[in-house]
């Protein structure tokens, strides 16, 4: 595949991107171990801050890694042709309580929706649904324009 | 939050219960359960306890 041009998107364009979406890929570590999720988020442009919620059960892998680092990374990718762009927000993890809830977190965390890659095979009392913020130290995002005529 | 004006909101699908004001009553009223996301009506508010002293 040709490409024609890769550039880097500005702050409003990835806010841009990161507003208009609503699922991407949480990548989080255990040591020198990878995890990453399917998830879906809402997104604060004024802030940069994500907010997400997210479901585990007790034993799962999901639940150890968000008990350990709390440093992540979002993917977040979209492909309007020619154009595919993807965004990396990179930040930390802190989980809100509903002591901490406040109108603006609930109007946040209602534009997250309802885990839309979530599968909740489990029994409900199994479940655990935690709200986490995520505040975005770096945000980075680029554009490439693909050649699709090359393919013709 | 004035202890008058506490609601305590009890989410009928995943049993969630927090004590709101009516700004936050409202905000639930239209976004949804904040914890589980499902839609809540009326029945999902009360009003505070009053404790007597």
């Amino acid at each position: 595949m040709a490409l024609d041009q890769q550039t880097e998107l500005s702050r409003a364009e990835t806010d841009a991107v990161l507003a208009r979406n609503e699922t991407g890929v949480l990548s989080l570590a255990r040591g020198d171990e990878p995890y990453a999720i399917p998830i879906s988020y809402g997104y604060d442009a004024e802030s940069r801050t994500v907010f997400l919620r997210l479901v585990s059960t007790p034993d799962s892998e999901k639940r150890a890694f968000l008990s350990s680092s709390p440093a992540v990374r979002l993917v977040v990718s979209e492909e309007s042709p020619p154009e595919y762009r993807s965004v990396v927000a990179q930040g930390t993890l802190t989980e809100i309580s509903t002591d901490e809830m406040t109108v603006e977190r609930i109007e946040q965390f209602g534009d997250a929706k309802r885990p839309l890659f979530e599968i909740w095979g489990a029994d409900k009392p199994d479940l655990r649904i935690q709200l986490y913020e995520c505040d975005a130290t770096t945000i980075s995002g680029r554009c490439i324009e693909l050649d699709h005529a090359a393919y013709a | 939050m004035s202890a008058s004006e506490d609601i305590v909101f009890t989410c009928p699908h995943c049993g969630e219960t927090m004590t709101v004001n009516p700004a936050m009553r409202d905000a639930l009223f239209s976004n949804g359960c904040v914890v589980c996301g499902a839609a809540v009506d009326g029945d999902a508010f009360a009003p505070a306890e009053q404790s007597c002293t």
